[in-house]
């Protein structure tokens, strides 16, 4: 293989980390209403909800909000104030909300 | 017996009475917080810090998403908005998700519905909606329109403008699929504060029926007057 081309291949596996990174912006998806809009009840720093009720979500451990998100979305976990929140979920996948998980995670509680 | 039977049509009077003040409820009762709000003297600057709360899933623009889990406020009544709120507020409408923001803990009282919605109706519409499938020439198009004419127009109006004295909302601009949910939720008895009117009138479609008005509801073109200028305007109140 040439070096040229050992070169582009790197060059193309950079690019498209890159890209999904910066396509799955977890601060931004937080702050999206297209990705149902987070801020509206968990605060636009994450440890400000609109009722006592809602978590504060700030550096809370990244697994364990992914979970949560999980099974809000698929209804296995439907106690509490989640019947708010079911019906945001469809509006986004499993590679996003790892995302917004990650970025919470690393915010100061 | 004579008695009896007077005091048997009092029984069923007084039935009859519950049962339509208990139908009235449910689609527009008088009264309440709703007509309190329609008479107060909205106070724009404070409608501009309420609407902070909503902007945060109807974007700062109130053009909501082409998705329709949020519907867009710009361009609708502010007798249609007040009652909404009203009726969220009351139950009267089910909605989890924007329940805990209607609460006057969250938003205010009365007053706080008159000022945002005041400041809703100085938002321009989208020029962008969702729309559905079918573009015009399309046999769906046709017939939604058809059934439009033949269901619709007369309080929806020639071109989905409603009706802001009887609370009929304006639906033409509207995303697509949130008409779709909120249309077939009226259909089927899930929408608590729906007109019995349109429950009645809307029955008998099918959902391809009810794929092809609203896609035709979706197409019709708003006023430019009640545009935004392009789709990428950003409300300057909020950054």
């Amino acid at each position: 293989m040439s070096k040229k081309l050992i070169l582009s291949i790197a060059a193309v596996c950079l690019s498209t980390a890159m890209g999904s990174a910066q396509a799955l912006d977890g601060a931004a998806l937080f702050k999206n209403p297209q990705k149902g809009g987070c801020t509206a009840c968990h605060g636009k720093d994450a440890k400000s909800p609109i009722m006592p009720m809602y978590p504060k979500l700030a550096g809370q451990n990244s697994a364990y909000l992914l979970q949560q998100l999980k099974d809000i979305k698929s209804g296995k976990r439907n106690n509490g104030m989640t019947a708010a929140m079911k019906g945001i979920m469809h509006m986004v996948n499993d590679d996003e909300m790892k995302a917004i998980s990650d970025y919470l995670a690393t915010l100061k509680p | 017996m004579k008695f009896k039977s007077k005091l048997a049509s009092g029984l069923v009077i007084a039935g009859l009475s519950i049962m339509m003040s208990t139908s009235a409820f449910a689609w527009n009762e008088g009264g309440g917080e709703k007509d309190e709000a329609m008479h107060l003297t909205p106070d724009l600057e404070n409608g501009r810090e309420v609407y902070e709360v909503c902007s945060a899933c109807h974007y700062p623009e109130g053009w909501g998403t082409e998705d329709g889990t949020f519907p867009q406020l710009a361009g609708q009544y502010r007798a249609v908005l007040i009652k909404q709120l009203a009726d969220i507020r009351e139950r009267n409408r089910d909605n989890p998700t924007m329940y805990p923001f209607a609460l006057p803990e969250s938003i205010g009282d009365a007053q706080a519905l008159a000022d945002v919605v005041e400041y809703i109706s100085t938002l321009p519409m989208n020029p962008d909606n969702g729309k559905g499938q079918w573009a015009e020439g399309t046999a769906e198009f046709t017939q939604g329109k058809k059934l439009y004419d033949d269901n619709c127009v007369k309080c929806h109006g020639d071109h989905g403008q409603g009706d802001k004295v009887k609370f009929y909302p304006r639906i033409e601009g509207q995303h697509y699929k949130y008409m779709l949910r909120q249309f077939e939720w009226i259909r089927d008895g899930k929408r608590r504060n729906a007109n019995p009117d349109m429950v009645k009138q809307i029955k008998a479609f099918s959902d391809k029926d009810m794929q092809m008005v609203i896609n035709y509801v979706s197409r019709i073109k708003v006023d430019k007057k009640d545009l935004a200028p392009s789709k990428d305007w950003k409300n300057p109140d909020f950054d």
